[in-house]
């Protein structure tokens, strides 16, 4: 069921005309992009120096209005006023186009993850497939954004981002496979309703099928390979502030940093909805509507990402090819493997 | 830029006799070389003529064993110039010796020491930067703290401080445009001044090969203040002390200090009561852990990113020292608390309140640095990054000169305030840390450890200054109000800094103020060990090597 749908089915229309289907599409995708512009671009920024601050024995802000909230408007007037810098010798196009990239691939992401309660803009059969294609556009964005500023640290940091985005791709892929695996199909709705099944009952407490329960082991490599997709600690050498500046966006100011930033927001949460819609079940909890243990979902992976970054060092570029060469693409293969023969086995 | 292949020495033992050096033994190993002796107040000193350094210099280190070249002095007198080569031995830093070389007041040309002591090669830059003397086989011979374009040596006597530096366009020249047109295969980049990493305005012209160091120089003195000359117009006794503080300004005051207290108490044969010498080691062991906190917290920063915990984590107790010596000194990093034969007052009243609050932090110290080896020392991930990268051998570092947690990460034991005793070091408890890694992790590793150390020190002292006798707490000698050393004497002091031997030389000339202040910084020594650690390492190595290193500008340049 679309979106299309359900907000059809509350407005008590029948079965809906192309028209009607188109309208309703676009105010259903319209909601979708305001709920993720909501999470990452307002409470995002606010809720990571909260979070942080936590982490480091800090305050952070509390000057602005009730626990800082307002600091979110002050943040938005100040960075959206700053003049916007553009060096010499910038590749135009590409400079220009690199932010828009990269925003637009994270956005387009969200619109095939199920969000509970009917919220889905579009569920084609090769949902997971289309997620993991637009999230690497990304990849695309960052190389433009570092070959085009015409500067040698976002060079440096461009070329790290491709190499990592290449040597992470993979496991990450190949370790969703595993998933389909169990569920035999692509199709987002089909693997969230694959995981509502009970898996085991322990003392009046029915466990749902999750695949983080089925198989840990997956879980965890998606975690670590997703970890290094959206350029978290101990992954987040392209951009390296003690090293290479701000790597791939160093020339960048004003909106198009912004929208970068924004970018990297999206994305980590973006990284939390694939995570919980292929290994926690999607919109699945009990008491709260769905929609809620979505939002909480991607909130708790986004807290992991903070957590990690605060305590854990950066690997260097090299450790950090070698580990995904040597390391997660290995078992990865061999997760798939063993997934193949239990399946192919008990099932 | 090769280095001599270092000899194990056997004859390290020449001259010494159990009351200390026989200088007529080293004279007469030297043979002809000297021309004359100097008696300065730390050691002898040889004449050597100007076009016999490198004799001189290698024949005292490979047959003397004076393998650690402390500092290079340069003045200007009257009638002619002046070099002095201040060596010592890393196994036994009382044994020292210098070497004079005076050259022509018309032609200041003088061989380089550099080619027996690699650490003499930023010495003499900045000699002749500063002074004016020329170096014969000097490799680089470049100014190092001022512009290249600067007019006439700031130091020398005949400089004209009201000419103006105004330089043609031409001298702007962009001095790295050949780098951008050179070789294909590698990168020319620019690390700093303005870099995140650099803990301050450091510039590194980096080579890079892919991500690999192929070469980097450092370029310093973005940060120069002049501040020997400002100690040259100071008085001895009030208007020098508040310029300590200000090298190495990070919380590392007191021990700048003493540096210069310790160097004009001795010029000037001025005593320090048993009482302030208590509090003095207390004071300095307090900076010591402030900046060592520091140092990790930085170093953190390098390896984990910016938003470390442990970087905050490091500032917190790190506070809690500061309010101790805000306590003490009523200040919080620009002390200014030490006089010359003692300190400026006693402890604060009420003395239980205050022993109280330095016991509570030494109480929760093992804790806290419990925590810091959890998230450091013992990460598997940072051990990944720092465990053999950034190498210093022991033998490179002695021959750059390299002192502090930098040297004893390289396993050299050498530890001023053990080797050459001073304060009340020597009646305390306590151990020299060394660590054999050679590599960015001991070096680390080395500053946790020295941190536990010294807070046994404290311990120490505080039991010591409860206990003290009411009536016996005299905190200054008598110092006469004017303080005039005897003309002509020389002397060259050190003390172990935060950071390594923070080393003065000072000579007077009968006025109340020095003739000649020289600062011998343990930074300025240490960051010129960074090639030798970087080069063939990757960029993330190259920067924790830098933070490794734990530089602070002020010193470096001064």
């Amino acid at each position: 069921m679309s979106i299309a749908d359900t907000l059809g089915s509350a407005l008590g229309l029948g079965s809906l005309g192309p028209l009607e289907d188109f309208l309703l599409s676009l105010v259903g995708a319209a909601f979708v992009g305001t709920f993720v512009l909501l999470n990452t671009a307002v409470a995002g920024p606010w809720a990571k120096r909260k979070i942080t601050a936590a982490f480091t024995d800090r305050v952070a802000v509390n000057r602005v209005g009730p626990f800082g909230l307002l600091i979110i408007i002050a943040d938005a007037v100040r960075m959206l006023s700053k003049e916007l810098i553009i060096p010499d010798g910038a590749d135009r196009p590409a400079f220009d186009l690199a932010p828009l990239v990269l925003v637009a691939s994270a956005l387009l992401g969200f619109a095939v993850v199920p969000m509970g309660n009917g919220i889905q803009l579009a569920d084609p059969e090769v949902g997971l497939a289309f997620l993991f294609a637009v999230a690497s556009i990304a990849s695309i964005a960052l190389v433009m954004a570092g070959y085009a500023s015409n500067n040698k640290y976002s060079m440096l940091g461009g070329l790290r981002a491709v190499a990592q985005n290449v040597a992470y791709e993979i496991p990450l892929v190949v370790t969703a496979m595993s998933v389909v695996l169990f569920t035999g199909t692509l199709q987002t709705s089909q693997i969230v309703g694959a995981q509502a099944e009970t898996l085991i009952t322990i003392a009046g407490v029915s466990i749902p099928s999750w695949y983080a329960f089925v198989n840990p082991f997956a879980f965890v490599l998606f975690i670590v390979a997703n970890m290094a997709e959206v350029g978290r600690n101990p992954f987040d050498v392209p951009e390296a502030p003690t090293e290479i500046v701000a790597g791939y966006q160093t020339e960048y100011s004003s909106v198009y940093f912004v929208l970068m930033y924004l970018g990297e927001f999206i994305h980590i949460f973006l990284g939390g909805a694939i995570l919980a819609t292929v290994f926690l079940g999607g919109p699945a909890g009990p008491v709260l509507p769905g929609f809620v243990w979505f939002t909480i979902k991607i909130w708790a992976f986004f807290l992991f990402t903070q957590w990690a970054r605060s305590a854990l060092p950066r690997v260097r570029i090299d450790q950090l090819i070698e580990i995904g060469w040597k390391g997660l693409l290995e078992l990865s293969f061999v997760n798939l493997l063993l997934t193949a023969i239990i399946v192919g086995v008990i099932v | 830029m090769s280095l001599e292949a270092p000899e194990p020495s056997t004859h390290t033992d020449v001259g010494v006799t159990e009351t200390g050096l026989d200088y007529d033994v080293l004279e007469s190993l030297l043979g002809e070389l000297v021309i004359d002796r100097e008696t300065h107040h730390n050691a002898e000193a040889f004449v050597v003529r100007p076009d016999r350094v490198a004799d001189a210099l290698s024949v005292l280190r490979e047959e003397a064993g004076f393998d650690h070249c402390s500092c290079v002095t340069a003045q200007q007198y009257e009638d002619r110039y002046e070099s002095i080569y201040h060596l010592k031995k890393y196994d036994d830093p009382t044994q020292e010796v210098g070497v004079v070389v005076p050259t022509s007041i018309h032609e200041p040309k003088s061989q380089s020491g550099s080619g027996v002591y690699r650490t003499a090669d930023w010495h003499e830059r900045e000699a002749y930067d500063l002074v004016g003397i020329e170096y014969d086989d000097h490799p680089d011979l470049r100014r190092i703290l001022l512009p290249e374009t600067w007019q006439g040596h700031p130091l020398s006597q005949n400089y004209d401080q009201e000419r103006q530096q105004v330089v043609p366009l031409t001298e702007h020249a962009n001095p790295l445009e050949e780098d951008h047109r050179g070789g294909t295969d590698t990168m020319f980049i620019n690390i700093g001044p303005h870099h995140p990493a650099t803990h301050g305005v450091l510039h590194l012209k980096t080579t890079l090969n892919g991500e690999q160091v192929a070469d980097v120089e450092s370029d310093i003195g973005y940060l120069h203040r002049c501040e020997e000359q400002i100690c040259q117009q100071g008085t001895y006794r009030h208007q020098i002390m508040p310029y300590p503080d200000r090298w190495d300004y990070i919380s590392a005051g007191l021990l700048n200090e003493w540096a210069y207290a310790r160097a004009a108490e001795d010029l000037a044969d001025i005593d320090v009561p048993e009482y302030a010498q208590i509090i003095r080691t207390m004071s300095a062991e307090l900076c010591r852990i402030a900046s060592h906190l520091l140092a990790l917290g930085t170093f953190a920063i390098d390896v984990y990113g910016d938003f470390s915990a442990i970087f905050m984590y490091a500032f917190r107790d790190r506070e809690v020292v500061q309010n101790i010596l805000e306590d003490l000194t009523g200040q919080r990093m620009m002390f200014n608390y030490f006089r010359l034969g003692g300190v400026a007052w006693d402890l604060p009243e009420p003395r239980e309140k205050f022993f109280e609050k330095t016991r509570d932090f030494l109480d929760e110290l093992p804790t806290r640095l419990e925590e810091y080896h959890n998230l450091v020392s013992g990460n598997e991930v940072l051990q990944l990054r720092c465990v053999d990268t950034g190498i210093l051998e022991p033998e490179v570092a002695k021959q750059y000169g390299c002192t502090g947690p930098v040297a004893r990460g390289s396993g050299v034991d050498y530890d001023l305030r053990r080797d050459d005793p001073y304060g009340y070091y020597d009646r305390l408890d306590w151990d020299v840390v060394t660590e054999d890694g050679c590599d960015n992790y001991s070096r680390v590793l080395v500053r946790l450890r020295e941190v536990e150390e010294s807070a046994k020190i404290i311990d120490q002292c505080v039991n010591l200054l409860e206990e003290w006798p009411e009536d016996d707490r005299t905190i200054q000698s008598n110092v006469p109000r004017t303080l005039k050393p005897d003309p002509d004497t020389e002397i060259y002091r050190a003390v172990e800094g935060a950071k390594g031997e923070l080393g003065i030389y000072i000579r007077s000339d009968g006025t109340d103020t020095p003739a000649r202040f020289k600062i011998r910084s343990p930074c300025f020594s240490n960051l010129q060990a960074l090639p030798e650690m970087a080069e063939g390492e990757y960029v993330p190595d190259l920067v924790a090597a830098l933070g490794s290193l734990d530089i602070v500008l002020g010193e470096v340049d001064r």
